[in-house]
């Protein structure tokens, strides 16, 4: 079973791109990506991907799809050596805390050596790995806040 | 109600790279041992719980159909690292449910059929698909955990080296070599903070047990060995912030656990748990009670969790050396407590032991500390 995917803009589909996930669950503004996620009517819950059903309350009626802020903080992070193909080795994932409270793993684009705890970043679209079919696989990843 | 079963008869494979056997083959091995440890024809086997996660369908009954052992019930459970030990929760249910009395438990699985590299993940799942890996999770754990304790990769490196200790000692371990800090420092990085031996090999076996009434462990005239506590729980969802530097999962599990047992930490002899990566030992120290939370560096440093020391863990090696079939790690732990119960365990035998808790956890999915936690509590 797959999980309801949000309304998101309509994916663009150009030769050797692809999206993940694939409805592109995203709007770009401002240089910034803001994620589109679920915010629950009933109990005010968020999560991301949007879904039907509330996870914290269990309410199924009226989710709302909200964009999520695009800045956040960068708990914890690894720097990926050995990794399934495609993947550019070494790369760096983290979690970050979104500042509206969403938690989200993403890639870093940094090596972890330029990377301190806790630092602010923001969320952006690029490019996570490469099929064998040259295919590029764009999704959202982090960078640091230049401020 | 779940703590009126006994284990009567253990066995395993050698956990190693045996990609010329089939796994029929090394689940007969194991199945085999088991029962004649046991004392107990292959009849008296009235069902049998199956545990694994990642080799293929129907894991008993392929295993079991060569040895004329099919034809009773059998049931194959999937709950990726902690697949064995549930498979023995649910041989303690069918007991207390008066279903069987002698029951046959199976962990098994073939990692090197997958082709090497770390375990591939869910692909309907997010975290795999941009890149999450079951290193990288643990090691994220670790450089937060570094960052808040002040614990440093030389810490890391000891797990790895205490590992090995016990593992030299171990007929059964994939690693039978003793490794110094330098060397865990210096093996090739797969996940920074995190080098090559600060991770669990891939590597294939099974291990079972056979788990019988009160009534009849006593007339197989073996020690008594009761599973006084058998407690499963799952990973909660949480969409936002998670201390990664604690696992919940545990930590409620083994409340469970113990308060099934009636027992204590402080009452633990031995425990064989759940160290994938370095990290997971000092974490789940915290998390069984065996040392206050951040206490974890310290309690290592001090020789405690040391085969003599005054709370061993993981005499066997543990996963880092004597490797992790996945499905087959849980009764792999519990051969391991019995034969130390029993006082059987040769050179690493913990003196004494009375009590062995075994811990699995694991799964990886998305928004979960881990997909499920299985604490088994033997006592002697």
């Amino acid at each position: 079973m797959t999980a309801p995917q949000p309304e998101g803009t309509e994916a663009t589909k150009s030769p050797g791109i692809e999206y993940f996930p694939k409805s592109k669950p995203w709007r770009m503004a401002d240089g910034a990506l803001h994620l589109l996620g679920m915010r629950c009517p009933h109990c005010g819950a968020k999560a991301f991907p949007a879904r039907s059903v509330c996870h914290a309350c269990g309410r199924d009626d009226g989710m709302e799809t909200v964009e999520l802020v695009p800045t956040g903080t960068l708990y914890s992070f690894a720097e990926i050596h050995a990794a399934p193909k495609g993947f550019p080795t070494p790369y760096v994932i983290g979690f970050v805390d979104l500042d509206d409270g969403v938690r989200l793993l993403g890639q870093v684009e940094h090596r972890a050596a330029e990377l301190g705890m806790d630092e602010k970043v923001q969320l952006v679209e690029g490019v996570i790995r490469t099929r064998g079919d040259g295919t590029k696989v764009v999704s959202y990843k982090f960078r640091r806040r230049s401020s | 109600m779940m703590n009126n079963a006994y284990v009567a008869g253990v066995g395993m494979t050698r956990f190693c790279k045996m990609p010329e056997r089939s796994f029929e083959e090394i689940g007969q091995e194991a199945v085999l041992k088991a029962l004649k440890d046991a004392g107990v024809e292959r009849d008296a086997i009235e069902e049998v719980f199956c545990g694994s996660a990642l080799t293929g369908r129907s894991m008993g009954q392929r295993v079991l159909r060569d040895l004329g052992m099919t034809g009773r019930p059998i049931t194959n459970v999937e709950n990726a690292c902690s697949s064995g030990s549930t498979a023995l929760r649910e041989a303690c249910t069918a007991i207390a449910a008066g279903r069987a009395e002698t029951v046959l438990v199976l962990g098994i699985d073939q990692l090197t059929r997958l082709g090497g590299g770390t375990i591939p993940g869910v692909e309907t799942d997010l975290d795999p698909n941009l890149g999450m890996v079951m290193p990288a999770l643990y090691a994220m754990r670790a450089r937060r955990y570094m960052q808040e304790t002040g614990a440093t990769r030389v810490h890391l490196a000891k797990v790895a080296v205490k590992a090995h200790e016990g593992g030299q000692l171990n007929p059964y371990a994939q690693f039978r070599n003793p490794v110094t800090v330098e060397e865990v420092l210096a093996s090739r990085m797969v996940a920074d903070p995190f080098s090559l031996l600060m991770c669990c090999p891939t590597g294939d076996g099974a291990a079972a047990a056979v788990v019988t009434t009160k009534k009849k462990a006593a007339a197989l005239g073996k020690k008594l060995i009761r599973v006084a506590g058998t407690a499963l729980q799952s990973g909660l969802y949480k969409p936002g912030f998670r201390d990664l530097t604690r696992s919940e999962l545990t930590e409620r599990t083994a409340k469970l656990a113990y308060e099934q047992a009636g027992i204590g930490p402080e009452d633990v002899d031995l425990a064989e748990i759940h160290d994938a990566f370095v990290i997971a030992e000092l974490m789940y120290y915290e998390a069984l009670g065996f040392c206050p939370p951040g206490g974890a560096p310290a309690f290592l440093e001090s020789g405690a969790t040391r085969i003599n020391g005054s709370k061993p863990v993981n005499p066997s090696g543990g996963l880092l050396c004597r490797g992790h079939p996945v499905g087959a790690t849980g009764i792999a732990q519990v051969c391991e407590a019995v034969w130390h119960l029993r006082g059987e365990a040769g050179e690493r035998q913990v003196e004494g032991a009375k009590v062995a808790l075994t811990h699995c956890t694991g799964g990886g999915v998305s928004g979960l500390d881990h997909g499920s936690c299985a604490i088994n509590i033997l006592v002697a």
